[in-house]
């Protein structure tokens, strides 16, 4: 058993199967920004080997309060090739293919592919809720995140569990410029890459049916129970 | 009674929980005028985990989740 693993090889839930489940898992990340920061660094750290990277920004200043990957250094250097210049010096044997597109309707299915776990680390809640709508068609697990100042949320959404849409997230809902604390997406990040590792080892409980909440300020996590919402807009396509 | 939980910015100035008499408050939007939460602020409104608008009916018993739009990444 290599060494970089030991501390988490010895989990129960991970031992030898599960990190031969996790160096062979592929999972698309989209968004190399607040969130993606953190998902991608954990998800590398614990061995992900096979990681598409979506991003079609470049780095700017007011990026450098979360997003950790990049540095002073990278401002206009395109996000995924900053985060992937970091991603491969923590593990060498990473795999990265990187997007430097924006995902449309058109594009979707040649960008994100058919990985094992789509993990959503964008800030627009109109392309979120065009990558649920690829993911629930193509019955590909998907981890959502959001985050707005001290506050965030994460779920875990397949075919059988409520998505954004069911919920009644719409494209109108579009804000630009959102404040935010680098530790809330820290936080948040972290919760994501947990819940793509847990997808990938088969261990715990996924956040399916449910949304975790985390408020910052109080320093408290709740929990909402979710329902599918039977006009929900994806889900009725599917059957 | 109703249980209404506040969530994100929404908690700001006010409490988390709040448990109402289910009696005065016949729609979401009468939950939201109670506690001074103006209606443009709110993106998501669960009832029993469950969409709804502000202007759907409320029973006894339900729990009633109110959002502010939280999309960042
Ligand atoms: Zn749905």
């Amino acid at each position: 058993m290599e060494e970089r693993f030991i501390r988490q090889t010895v989990l129960p839930q991970v031992g030898t199967s599960g990190q031969e489940k996790i160096e062979k898992a592929v999972v698309t990340v989209i968004g190399a920004g607040g969130l993606g920061c953190p998902v991608l660094t954990y998800l590398v750290e614990a061995g992900v080997q096979q990681i598409r990277i979506i991003d079609c920004d470049v780095v700017g200043l007011s990026n450098l309060n979360r997003q950790f990957l990049h540095t002073t250094q990278d401002i206009n250097k395109p996000k995924v090739q900053s985060a992937a210049e970091k991603l491969q010096q923590l593990n060498p044997q990473v795999r990265l293919e990187l997007i430097d597109q924006r995902l449309t309707v058109e594009n979707m299915a040649e960008l994100i592919g058919a990985p094992d776990v789509v993990v959503d680390c964008l800030d627009s809640i109109a392309v979120r809720l065009l990558v649920g709508e690829y993911c629930l068609r193509y019955d590909i697990p998907l981890v959502e995140g959001g985050i707005k100042g001290f506050y965030g949320w994460v779920t875990t959404i397949n075919r059988k569990t409520p998505c954004l849409a069911c919920l009644g997230y719409h494209a109108e809902m579009e804000e630009t410029e959102i404040p935010v604390l680098g530790t809330t997406a820290g936080v948040i990040g972290s919760l994501q890459a947990n819940e793509c590792l847990k997808l990938i080892l088969g261990a715990g409980t996924p956040l399916t049916g449910r949304m975790l909440h985390y408020d910052g300020l109080s320093g408290s996590i709740d929990e909402i129970a979710l329902q599918i919402n039977p006009n929900c807009p994806v889900h009725s396509k599917l059957c | 009674m109703l249980e209404v939980r506040l969530f994100a910015t929404l908690r700001e100035g006010r409490e988390k929980v709040y448990f109402l008499e289910a009696e005065k408050y016949k729609v979401p939007a009468d939950i939201l005028d109670e506690l001074k939460i103006p209606h443009e602020e709110v993106a998501i409104t669960l009832i029993n985990g469950r969409h709804s608008k502000l202007d759907t009916s409320l029973k006894d018993g339900d729990l009633v989740a109110i959002f502010p739009p939280v999309g960042g990444g």
